[in-house]
Order: structure tokens, then C-alpha cells, then sequence
């Protein structure tokens, strides 16, 4: 008799994959971040400012996930997930420039904001091939074993 | 070909089929109370179905009650998913949902989307979606590893 799935390994599944998406935006978050302090001349970052990056992604993986639909995992980028992408990249701004990440430079915020929404689409597109791999995969495996039940009929048959 | 009857008080029906050597009568005979096992009763409105197993595209449970899909119409059966699920011991059925169980056979195509689910297009055009839950033994499933 097959184990059922429990409540707590559903959450977990869910919970491991936000993680996933804010160590993802976290690192397109710190890149961004990193060329910013080398281009100001500083090869020193400030520990809070990552602090507050994570916890950030962390949360908008949550947003993302339970209220938003989840855009970046889509099938496609339509209005809606336009508006999702846009939003989310205008709160990262926000934050940022609220939290004093690029010294409330105003045209470093908007370029970070931008960043953020072409990250979106960056997220969106490798999940996309990834799903188009998959997908070419399954239909493999199903017409292999569609293939494998032909021959055993007509082997049945002919016994 | 002579045959004989016996009426028994106690104990399951049983057919013994006594040959000296295997003549396409006698392969008839087998093939004919072999196919009888495959058969599943389903009921429409009015009368009652004989469904080959091979017919059946998947079979769902709406409130409680089991129904079977085949490319031509949909029958109610006797049996709980449970018990379908015990019956259809085979390896092209499989339960893609909490209320449901496909017939990998027919189904078209297969589409990869988001959360790791599946969405399966049968032979008719409908769509089945296998959650993230089912989507793993499914493709094992699949690739042969699956197990019953």
C-alpha cells in the first residue's frame, strides 16, 4: 500500500521551492548590488544590506507563490503576469531605496528596478525551457511505453 | 466436443477445461472466459454495458459515485474508486488524482507545466490534470520502475 503524502511534506515541498526562488533572486540581487559598490569604488559590503535582501526574497517567494499565481514558474507572460512582474520589481526598488542600498540614488534605483524585471524574465524563460525539456522527455517516455504495452498485447495474442 | 454440467451447493464457480490437445475450438473457449475477466458492468440510463477495459479512457468519482469515461459515453459502475483501483491491477491504469485513474493507452499527449504537474490530453481531446502529488509515480510509472 503506497504511503500517503502527509499535510507536513506538502508544506515542505511548497517551502523548499521558495527557498529556492529567493536563494535565486537573492544572488541576482547581490550581483546587482556587488557592481554597484565596485563601480562607487568599495570592495566592502554591508552585512545588514544582505540581511535585509534575503528576508526580502524570502517574503516576496511567499507573495509570489500564494497570491500571485506563482507568475515566474507560468506559461506565459501576459498582462497579468506583466503586472505581477512589474509590482514585485517596484517593491524590490522600494525597499532598496528605503533601506539605503545604493544610497538613495534615484536613476541606481530605477536601474535596479529594472534589473529586477528583466531578472523576471531571465526566471521566467529558464523555467519555461526547463518545462519545454521535461515535457519533450514525458512524451518520450509515454509513446516508449505505449510501444512496450503494444508488443506485450500482441505477444499475449500470439501465446 | 461433449460438455458437462455441474450444479455445486457450496464453493466459487469453476471452469476446468479437459483437453488432449489445444484445437482452435477449445482456444476459443479460453479466450472467450479469459476476456470475461477483463469486463467491468456499467450502467447508463437505461440498460447495462459490458466495458472492455481497453474502452475505458479514465474513471472518476463525482459524490461518491464511480463513474467510466469512454470515447462514446459515460457509465456509472458498482465499484468504488478503491476497489476499481484493486481490480484495474494493471499497469497502463493509474491513479493520477484522489478521484480519479487514467488509462495510460489513451492518453494523446503530455504537457509539462508549472509546481511540477502534468497535464495529460487523452485520445478524446478532454484533459487531465495529475497533481505534483501523482506526477513522480507517474513518471516512474512511465519509465517502467513504476510499481502497483
Amino acid at each position: 500500500m503506497k504511503k500517503k503524502v502527509t499535510g507536513w511534506e506538502k508544506y515542505l515541498t511548497e517551502e523548499i521551492g521558495i527557498e529556492f526562488k529567493a536563494c535565486l533572486y537573492f544572488f541576482a540581487i547581490l550581483f546587482f548590488y556587488s557592481v554597484y559598490r565596485v563601480a562607487c569604488g568599495s570592495l566592502e559590503a554591508s552585512i545588514i544590506h544582505m540581511t535585509e535582501m534575503i528576508f526580502l526574497t524570502y517574503a516576496m517567494g511567499y507573495v509570489q507563490v500564494y497570491f500571485l499565481s506563482n507568475f515566474d514558474e507560468g506559461d506565459k507572460l501576459g498582462i497579468r503576469e506583466w503586472l505581477y512582474l512589474t509590482g514585485c520589481s517596484l517593491v524590490y526598488g522600494a525597499v532598496s531605496y528605503l533601506g539605503n542600498w545604493f544610497d538613495k540614488n534615484i536613476w541606481v534605483s530605477l536601474g535596479y528596478v529594472l534589473f529586477m524585471m528583466f531578472t523576471y524574465v531571465c526566471a521566467f524563460w529558464v523555467y519555461k525551457m526547463k518545462r519545454n525539456i521535461d515535457e519533450r522527455i514525458l512524451n518520450e517516455d509515454l509513446k516508449a511505453f505505449q510501444e512496450r504495452r503494444n508488443l506485450t498485447d500482441e505477444s499475449d495474442r500470439d501465446s | 466436443m461433449k460438455y458437462t454440467l455441474e450444479r455445486i451447493i457450496q464453493g466459487e464457480d469453476e471452469v476446468i477445461v479437459r483437453y488432449q490437445t489445444m484445437t482452435p475450438e477449445i482456444q476459443r473457449i479460453c479466450n472467450f472466459l479469459d476476456n470475461g475477466q477483463k469486463k467491468i458492468i456499467g450502467n447508463a440510463e437505461d440498460r447495462q454495458v459490458i466495458l472492455e477495459r481497453n474502452q475505458i479512457l479514465y474513471i472518476e468519482s463525482v459524490d461518491g459515485r464511480t463513474y467510466a469515461y469512454t470515447e462514446e459515453e459515460v457509465l456509472r459502475l458498482e465499484q468504488t474508486l478503491s476497489q476499481l483501483e484493486l481490480l484495474l491491477q494493471e499497469i497502463n491504469f493509474f491513479r493520477c488524482s484522489k478521484s480519479m485513474i487514467m488509462n495510460i493507452d489513451k492518453v494523446k499527449a503530455l504537457k509539462s507545466l508549472s509546481s511540477n504537474r502534468i497535464d495529460a490530453t487523452m485520445c478524446n481531446g478532454e484533459h487531465i490534470l495529475i497533481s505534483r502529488t501523482y506526477a513522480s509515480d507517474f513518471r516512474k510509472r512511465l519509465k517502467g520502475d513504476g510499481t502497483l
